[in-house]
C-alpha cells in the first residue's frame, strides 16, 4: 500500500530532522577548526541501495545532497549491525571525490534486515601526500595525493578496527585532527540511526521504507515537473579553464543539453582528455554521478525553491561520459583540485540551461578568484602563522528581473569570508583595501554582480602565499542575452609599483616584507543589451565606486560629467553604438572570441575525437603538441575545418609509431 | 476595543502598590498587573495601535483603574516591551543614514560576510543595506590592530563628506572604522569633527554601540541602532510624557533583549539593546522555577521557541531585526513560520503543507468570520471540536461552518473526510514544528527528554502536548496567564547591562595583565552605568566571562570566569573553565592546546525584588465540570472533558481527553496524558506511563 500524502509530509519532516540532528552533532563535535570555518560536510540517509532520502540545508557543502553510495556500498559485504565502513578513496565506489573527503556509512537494521545506511563525509585538512593539505595542481597521479582507504569497516559490529585506524593516522600530517573528526562522523552515523530506529517506532518499518522510496519519488516527480516546464531542445554550449596544467593550454568542458519531456540528457562528447594535473573529476562513469548533478540541482531548485532536496531528483537526468576525460577520468589520474573544474562545470551548466529560460536564467556566476591562504612568521613571537585569509568570491550573474548580487551568490554562496580585523589580527598581515572590484561587473541591461576585490601587504621574509583555484584572467564569466562578460581575475604583485608582476594564473608564491598582493575574482556576466540600461542606473553604480567613468562610456555608452548623466552626449553615444549586438545568446568577451577563431568548433571536435582514438595515457601529451603545433601554425593557412589538426595528429603518429598501433 | 479577564473589580484599597508589565504586539497589547498587597496578578488586553504607538498603553493604563481599581497614582513599577524599533526596520521607516568608513573599506555592508541566504538558490541574494553605498563615505585614516592610531583623522576630510552626505540627504550618519574596539581615538573625533559641521545631525559610533572585533558585525549592528534611533526615542518621550500626564509616579522602565530592563530614558541613546526585548521577556517569563525548559510561544502566524536551561535563557549573536543580524547580547529565540493562523494547502503533487504562509490576525481564519476562507491550523482545531465559542477575551464567536467550508475544500482534493482533514493538518503542522524544534536542540546539544515544554501564547497550549509527545519531551506547562507571558516577564526582570572589551591575547601572565587592565575599565563603566544612568541603588552582581578559544580556532566561547583569578594572574582556573565549558559544548577538549581571548565580558544586574505571588487556594479530588464535548483526537471520535481554567485549584488533576478553556487561550490534552495544577497555578501536562 503506497505511503498516502499526509504521512509523507509527516515522515518527511523527521526524516529532514534526523539528517540535521546528524549534521549538528558533527558540526559539533567535529575536532578540526577546517569543519567550522568552512562547512565542507555532509551528513545524511540512503536506502539500502545508496540513494540518498533526506539531507540537511542548514549546515554543510550544498554539493552533496543528491549523493548515491550504492557503489560504495556495493563493494564491502556481509554488514553486521553495528558496522561502519569508509573510504577516502575516489577510484573504489565513486563516492568520494577527492582524498581530503573521508566518507563514512552506516548499516541500520530492523528485524535482521538493513533499512538504512547513515551516512556522511567531512574534508580532512590533511591526509598525506606529496604537499600539505594533499592538494595541489600540480600532482599528476592519485598516488601523490595521500594516503587512500578503499571502502573498510572501521568498525565492526561496535569494535574500533585499530590496525585500519593507525595505518590512516600514521600516513597523514594532523592525526589528532582527523581522528577527532572521524569520531565527530560516527557521532553523527550514531545519531541518525537512533532516529531512524525512533521513526520505525513511529511509523512501522514497512511505513518507514516506503516513504523513504516515496520521498524519492516525490523529489523526482518536482524535478520532472520543472523540467517539463522547459522548451524541448538541444542546447550545446562550453566553457573553458583558462589552463589544463600550470601554465598550459585551455581545457574546455563541452556540454550538450537535451531536454525531451521531462527528461535530460547531459552529453559530455567533446570535453578535454583528462589532465596530467589534479583538475579530473572523478565520476568513474556514473551517469548520474553527484559532482554532474550540482549545477543542475542548482537549476532546478533555484527555478522552484520548493524543489525537495535529494537522491530522486537525480533520475530525470541522464550523462554521457566518455572514458579517459576530464569529466570521468581512468585511474591513477590526480583529482585533488577538481574544486575549479567542478565550479567551471557547475557554471556550464547554468549556462547550458540558459537558452532554454532565458527570462529566468542568470549570466555566468563570477569565478576564479581562490581561496587564499597567508604562510608567514610573527615579527613580534618568532611564531610561524597559517591562515585561511578568504575566499575571493564573484557576483551571480545578471537576470532578466534584476542585477547580479554583488560580492558571492550563484554557486558560491554558501561561503564566508574572514573579517578585516580578524585577518590583521590573526594572519600577520595588513589589509590595505577590501570591497568589490570597480569594473569587473559583466554589462548589460541588467549588469552582472562585482567580485571581490583585496590588498594586502606582508611584513616578513619567507611569506607564503597560497592562492587554490586560479582561473579567469583569460576566459571570462560569458553574458547571456545581450549581456557581456564579466571581468577578468587579477592577482597582481606590488600593483602601481616599478616591480609590479601580474600572476596570472599562479597558485603559490614566496614574498617578503613589504611586498604588496591585489587579488580579485572575475565578476558575473550580464543579461541584456548594456546600451539599453537606464543611464541613472549606470550613474548610481557611478556614485557607489563601481563603475568608472570610462566603463560607463566604453561598456554603458553614458556620459557622465560633473557627477551627472549628460543626457544629450549619452543619446549621441548611444545611437553612435546602436547595432553593437552580440553575435549569438551568448558572449564570450575577446580572449575567447580570438581563441575560438583558432580553436573553432570543427577544430577542436577533430581534436577531441582524435584524441579518444588514442590510449588514454597519450592524450594529454597529444593535445599538448597539437595545440603547440596550431600555435606555431601561420595563422594565414589555418583552414579551419578539422583537417589541421587530423594531419598534426597524423604527424604525431608518425614521429610515434607505437602511437600508430596502439590507435588501430 | 478592550478586552479584560472575567474578575470583579476589586475594591478599592488605600495604599495599594501595583506593578505593571506591558508587551506590545502586533495585534494585541498585553497587561500584567501585580497587586503588591494581595500578591495576586491580573491580565488584560488591549488591541495595538501601530500607526499610533503609545495610545494602547493610555487605553490600558485607563481600564486597568477601571476594572481592577489601580490607579495611575498607585503605579509604582511600569515595566514596557515595544516593538517601535523592530517595526522601523521591517517598515523601512527609519533615519536617512550615511555610513563613514575607513577608506577602501567602504564595501563592508555590501560584501558583509559573504553567504547568502539560501545557498542553494543561485538567485538568493542579501538585504540591501540600511546605508546606501552611494551614502557611504571613506575617511581617510588608519587605526592598528593594537589600537595605534596610524594616521589621524582629519576634520576637514570629515568636513567635506559631511556636506556631501547633507547633500544626498543624510540625517544621521554611523561611523564605523577599522580597529575601534581597540581604540575609540578616530571614531570619536569623526564624531567631533561632524558635529562641528553640523551640530544637527544623529552621530552613531561602533564602539559605542557594541566594540567587539569583526568589522561587518560592529558596522551592521551600529546601522541598525541608528537606524531606529530617532523614532525609538521619539516614542520614548512621547510615553514619558502621557505617563507624567496621568500621573504614573513610576519612572518608566523598557524590557531589554538581554532579557533585563533599563530606565526607558536610557533606551532614547542606546535603542538596540532593546530591539528583541518582547520574545526575550517571554523566556525570562518562562525561566520560572523549572529547571530545563523549552518556551513555545505560538501566535497567529508564527512560533517563537528558546532553550531555557537551570531557568537562564541561552544567548545568541547575530539574531534577526527583519532582515539585518545584530550582534548583541540578545536572548536567542527561533522563529517557526507555524501559529494559529498559518494556512494549510495541496500541493500539485497531492500533497498537504501547512504554512509558512499565514492569515495572520487579519483576515484570519476561516473560522473567525472576518473574510478568511483558506483552512488554518486554528479551523482544524474548529472542526476537530477542540475549539469553540468565545476566544481571545471573548473578541472572537468561532463560526464553525465557515471552518468546516474551508476544510472541507481540501478534503476533497485529498479525498479524505472532514475530520480525517482536520486531523491532518495538525499532524502535518505538528511534524513541521518538530522539525525546527529538533534542528534548535540539536544545535544546542540538547536532549529533549530531559526538557519540559512551557507553552503560551494564543495557541501554545493547543498543539503543546502533540508537539511534546513527538519529541519525547516528558512534561508540558502552561503558565496560568498564558497570553500575557511576555508582559509578565518585564515585571520579573532585573536590571542589566552588558560590557565587552575586545582584548585578543594569549592566556598567559602578559594577557592576563591586559585582561585585568581591561577588567578595571569594564567594572568601572558598569558601576557607574548602574549606580549613574541607572539610578538603582539596590544589590547588584557582576558576571565575569571571556570569549576563549584554542589557538587556530576562529569561533569562540563564552565562558564564566572568576575575576579574582585576573587579578592574582591565576591562569589554571580560567583554563579549566575553558576546557570544561569546550567540553560542553562540543563533547572534546584540548587541555595541552594554547588558549586564546577574544572578547572579556561583564554583565552587571541590579536585582528588583521578585513579586511575592500568593498561592493559589488548595483542593483535592477532581475539578468542577464545565460540560463535555465530541471530539476528534488521534485517530478516534472521543468525549473530552471540558474544564474552566479558573476553576482548577492547586492539588488538583485531570486526565485526558480534555479541554482547559480560559479567556486567552484553549489547552487540549488527548487522551494519554494527565495534567494537574501546581501552587502557582500552573498546569503541569504529563504523559501516563
Amino acid at each position: 500500500m503506497p505511503v498516502d500524502p499526509v504521512t509523507l509530509e509527516i515522515l518527511k519532516n523527521h526524516t529532514r530532522a534526523a539528517a540535521e540532528s546528524m549534521a549538528y552533532t558533527l558540526y559539533r563535535t567535529a575536532h578540526s577548526t577546517f569543519v567550522k570555518e568552512t562547512e565542507d560536510f555532509t551528513t545524511g540517509l540512503t536506502t539500502p541501495s545508496g540513494e540518498t532520502f533526506a539531507t540537511p540545508t542548514e549546515l554543510g557543502a550544498t554539493w552533496f545532497v543528491g549523493l548515491n553510495y550504492g557503489r560504495a556500498i556495493g563493494l564491502i559485504d556481509n554488514y553486521r549491525p553495528g558496522d561502519i565502513a569508509m573510504t577516502n578513496d575516489p577510484y573504489s565506489g565513486f563516492v568520494c571525490t577527492h582524498s581530503p573527503d573521508m566518507h563514512i556509512w552506516k548499516p541500520i537494521f530492523h528485524d535482521g534486515e538493513i533499512v538504512a545506511f547513515s551516512v556522511g563525509h567531512v574534508h580532512n585538512t590533511d591526509v598525506g601526500g606529496a604537499v600539505p593539505a594533499s592538494l595541489s595542481r600540480t600532482l599528476s597521479e592519485i598516488h601523490q595525493e595521500g594516503v587512500r582507504i578503499p571502502p573498510t569497516k572501521i568498525l565492526e559490529e561496535g569494535e574500533l578496527n585499530r590496525q585500519v585506524l593507525d595505518i590512516f593516522l600514521a600516513n597523514v600530517r594532523a592525526p589528532e585532527q582527523n581522528w577527532g573528526d572521524l569520531k565527530a562522523q560516527i557521532a553523527a552515523c550514531n545519531t541518525g540511526e537512533r532516529k531512524v530506529h525512533e521513526m520505525i517506532r513511529r511509523f512501522g518499518a514497512e511505513t518507514f521504507r516506503e516513504g523513504c522510496d516515496a520521498l524519492l519519488d516525490y523529489a523526482e516527480a518536482q524535478a520532472r515537473a520543472i523540467v517539463r516546464a522547459l522548451p524541448d531542445g538541444t542546447y550545446p554550449f562550453a566553457d573553458y579553464m583558462d589552463e589544463d596544467s600550470v601554465d598550459g593550454w585551455p581545457c574546455r568542458i563541452m556540454l550538450t543539453l537535451i531536454i525531451d519531456g521531462d527528461r535530460l540528457i547531459f552529453d559530455f562528447t567533446g570535453s578535454d582528455p583528462q589532465l596530467e594535473s589534479s583538475l579530473n573529476m572523478p565520476t568513474g562513469g556514473d551517469e548520474r554521478h553527484t559532482l554532474l548533478m550540482v549545477g543542475m540541482t542548482y537549476v532546478l531548485y533555484s527555478l522552484d525553491p520548493s524543489l525537495y532536496l535529494n537522491s530522486g531528483i537525480g533520475r530525470v537526468c541522464r550523462c554521457i561520459l566518455p572514458s579517459g576525460t576530464i569529466v570521468n577520468p581512468v585511474f591513477p589520474a590526480a583529482v585533488g583540485m577538481r574544486t575549479l573544474s567542478c565550479s567551471r562545470l557547475q557554471g556550464l551548466i547554468l549556462g547550458a540551461f540558459a537558452p532554454a529560460a532565458p527570462d529566468r536564467m542568470a549570466g555566468a556566476p563570477g569565478s576564479g578568484g581562490p581561496i587564499m591562504n597567508v604562510n608567514t612568521t610573527d615579527n613580534a613571537t618568532g611564531r610561524r602563522i597559517m591562515a585561511a585569509i578568504n575566499p575571493m568570491t564573484g557576483g551571480s550573474g545578471g537576470r532578466a528581473s534584476e542585477d547580479g548580487q554583488d560580492g558571492s551568490g550563484a554557486n558560491q554562496g554558501f561561503l564566508k569570508n574572514t573579517p578585516v580585523e580578524v585577518n590583521e589580527v590573526e594572519a600577520g598581515i595588513k589589509v590595505l583595501r577590501y570591497g568589490l572590484a570597480p569594473d569587473s561587473a559583466g554589462p548589460g541591461l541588467h549588469r552582472g554582480g562585482l567580485g571581490t576585490d583585496m590588498v594586502f601587504q606582508a611584513f616578513s621574509p619567507n611569506t607564503r602565499v597560497t592562492a587554490r583555484n586560479r582561473d579567469r584572467t583569460r576566459f571570462t564569466g560569458w553574458g547571456i542575452a545581450g549581456g557581456r562578460t564579466g571581468g577578468p581575475s587579477r592577482f597582481i604583485l606590488n600593483p602601481g609599483t616599478n616591480h609590479e608582476v601580474n600572476l596570472r594564473n599562479t597558485d603559490i608564491l614566496t614574498i617578503g616584507p613589504g611586498d604588496v598582493i591585489h587579488v580579485s575574482c572575475g565578476g558575473g556576466g550580464g543579461w541584456g543589451d548594456a546600451l539599453q540600461r537606464d543611464s541613472e542606473a549606470v550613474l548610481l553604480d557611478h556614485r557607489r565606486g563601481w563603475v568608472s567613468i570610462e566603463h560607463a562610456r566604453d561598456a554603458y555608452g553614458v556620459v557622465i560629467r560633473d557627477g551627472a548623466v549628460d543626457h544629450a552626449a549619452t543619446a549621441a553615444l548611444r545611437a553612435e553604438r546602436r547595432g553593437e549586438a552580440t553575435d549569438g545568446f551568448y558572449d564570450y568577451g575577446t580572449e575567447r572570441t580570438e581563441f575560438e577563431t583558432v580553436w573553432n568548433p570543427a577544430n577542436y571536435a577533430a581534436l577531441t575525437e582524435g584524441l579518444a582514438r588514442l590510449p588514454v595515457h597519450w592524450r594529454f601529451f597529444a593535445k599538448h603538441r597539437v595545440f603547440e603545433a596550431m600555435d606555431r601554425m601561420d595563422p594565414r593557412k589555418r583552414r579551419g575545418d578539422g583537417s589541421d589538426v587530423h594531419r598534426m595528429l597524423a604527424t604525431l603518429q608518425t614521429e610515434f609509431p607505437q602511437l600508430a598501433d596502439a590507435a588501430d | 476595543m478592550t478586552v479584560d479577564s472575567p474578575e470583579e473589580p476589586d475594591a478599592m484599597s488605600d495604599g495599594s502598590r501595583f506593578r505593571i508589565g506591558v508587551d506590545i504586539g502586533g495585534t494585541f497589547t498585553d497587561f500584567c498587573l501585580f497587586d503588591e498587597m494581595s500578591g495576586t496578578l491580573r491580565s488584560l488586553k488591549t488591541l495595538s495601535t501601530p500607526d499610533r504607538p503609545g495610545e494602547e498603553v493610555m487605553t490600558g493604563i485607563g481600564e486597568l483603574e477601571h476594572r481592577f481599581a489601580c490607579p495611575a497614582g498607585a503605579i509604582a513599577s511600569f515595566v514596557h516591551g515595544t516593538t517601535v524599533g523592530v517595526n522601523t526596520v521591517i517598515q523601512r521607516r527609519g533615519a536617512e543614514l550615511a555610513l563613514f568608513t575607513t577608506r577602501e573599506f567602504e564595501d563592508v555592508l555590501e560584501v558583509a560576510r559573504l553567504k547568502v541566504p539560501d545557498p542553494y538558490n543561485i538567485f538568493s541574494r542579501r538585504a540591501p543595506p540600511l546605508a546606501p553605498r552611494e551614502r557611504v563615505y571613506g575617511i581617510a585614516e588608519r587605526t592598528l590592530l593594537d589600537g595605534t592610531i596610524e594616521s589621524p583623522v582629519d576634520p576637514e576630510d570629515v568636513a567635506a563628506a559631511v556636506s556631501l552626505a547633507r547633500a544626498d540627504g543624510a540625517d544621521t550618519i554611523v561611523v564605523a572604522l577599522l580597529h575601534a574596539y581597540a581604540n575609540p581615538t578616530s571614531e570619536r573625533a569623526v564624531r567631533d569633527a561632524i558635529l562641528a559641521a553640523d551640530p544637527d545631525l544623529g552621530v552613531t559610533l561602533s564602539s559605542d554601540v557594541w566594540p567587539v572585533i569583526r568589522e561587518y558585525e560592529r558596522t551592521v549592528t551600529a546601522t541598525v541602532a541608528a537606524y531606529v534611533q530617532r523614532r525609538v526615542a521619539g516614542y520614548i518621550t512621547s510615553l514619558q510624557a502621557a505617563l507624567g500626564t496621568v500621573g504614573v509616579p513610576a519612572v518608566p522602565m523598557v524590557t531589554k533583549s538581554n532579557g533585563g530592563i533599563m530606565a526607558a530614558e536610557l533606551g532614547k541613546t542606546n535603542p538596540v539593546a532593546m530591539l528583541l526585548s518582547g520574545t526575550a521577556s517571554g523566556g525570562v517569563g518562562g525561566a520560572t522555577g523549572e529547571v530545563d525548559v523549552l518556551s513555545y510561544d505560538v501566535g497567529g502566524t508564527s512560533a517563537d521557541v528558546a532553550v531555557i536551561r537551570s531557568g537562564s535563557p541561552a544567548f545568541g549573536t547575530g539574531e534577526m531585526v527583519g532582515e539585518f543580524p545584530i550582534y548583541v547580547p540578545t536572548v536567542s529565540v527561533t522563529s517557526i513560520g507555524a501559529g494559529g493562523g498559518s494556512i494549510a494547502r495541496v500541493d500539485d503533487f497531492g500533497v498537504l503543507k501547512v504554512g509558512p504562509e499565514s492569515a495572520g490576525s487579519s483576515p484570519g481564519p476561516a473560522c473567525f468570520g472576518r473574510g478568511g476562507t483558506d483552512a488554518t491550523i486554528t479551523d482544524a482545531f474548529a472542526v476537530l471540536g477542540l475549539l469553540g465559542g468565545k476566544l481571545g477575551y471573548g473578541t472572537v464567536t468561532l463560526d464553525r461552518e465557515a471552518a468546516e467550508h474551508a476544510v472541507g475544500a481540501l478534503a476533497r482534493r485529498l479525498g479524505m473526510s472532514l475530520v480525517e482533514t482536520g486531523e491532518s493538518i495538525i499532524r502535518v503542522a505538528v511534524a513541521g514544528m518538530y522539525l525546527e524544534t529538533s534542528k534548535l536542540l540539536a544545535r544546542t546539544g540538547a536532549d529533549p527528554r530531559g526538557f519540559a515544554l512551557l507553552a503560551f501564547g494564543g495557541a501554545g497550549p493547543m498543539t503543546a502536548c502533540l508537539l511534546a509527545r513527538e519529541l519525547g519531551m516528558k512534561r508540558v506547562i502552561v503558565p496560568p496567564l498564558p497570553g500575557v507571558l511576555s508582559a509578565y516577564g518585564g515585571l520579573i526582570a532585573d536590571i542589566r547591562n552588558d560590557f565587552i572589551r575586545t582584548a585578543f591575547v594569549d592566556l598567559d601572565p602578559d594577557g592576563l595583565t591586559v585582561l585585568d587592565r581591561h577588567a578595571d575599565d569594564l567594572e568601572a563603566r558598569a558601576l557607574a552605568w548602574l549606580r549613574g544612568e541607572q539610578g538603582f541603588a539596590g544589590p547588584a552582581s557582576l558576571v565575569w566571562s571571556a570569549d576563549m578559544r584554542y589557538r587556530g580556532q576562529s569561533y569562540e566561547i563564552e565562558t564564566v570566569i572568576d575575576r579574582s583569578d585576573l587579578a592574582a594572574r591565576r591562569i589554571e582556573p580560567v583554563a579549566e573553565a575553558f576546557h570544561r565549558e569546550h567540553h560542553a559544548v562540543y563533547e572534546h577538549a584540548d587541555p595541552e592546546a594554547p588558549v586564546q581571548v577574544v572578547n572579556l565580558r561583564l554583565v552587571i544586574r541590579g536585582s528588583v525584588p521578585r513579586p511575592e505571588i500568593a498561592r493559589n487556594r488548595r483542593s483535592s479530588g477532581r475539578p468542577p465540570v464545565f460540560g463535555t464535548g465530541r471530539i476528534r483526537l488521534d485517530g478516534a471520535d472521543r468525549d473530552a472533558t471540558l474544564y474552566r481554567r479558573t476553576d482548577l485549584a492547586a492539588g488538583q488533576s485531570l486526565s485526558g481527553p480534555a479541554i482547559v478553556i480560559q479567556d486567552d487561550c484553549t489547552s487540549v490534552i488527548p487522551a494519554g496524558f494527565t495534567a494537574s495544577v501546581d501552587d502557582w497555578a500552573n498546569l503541569i501536562i504529563e504523559p501516563e506511563t
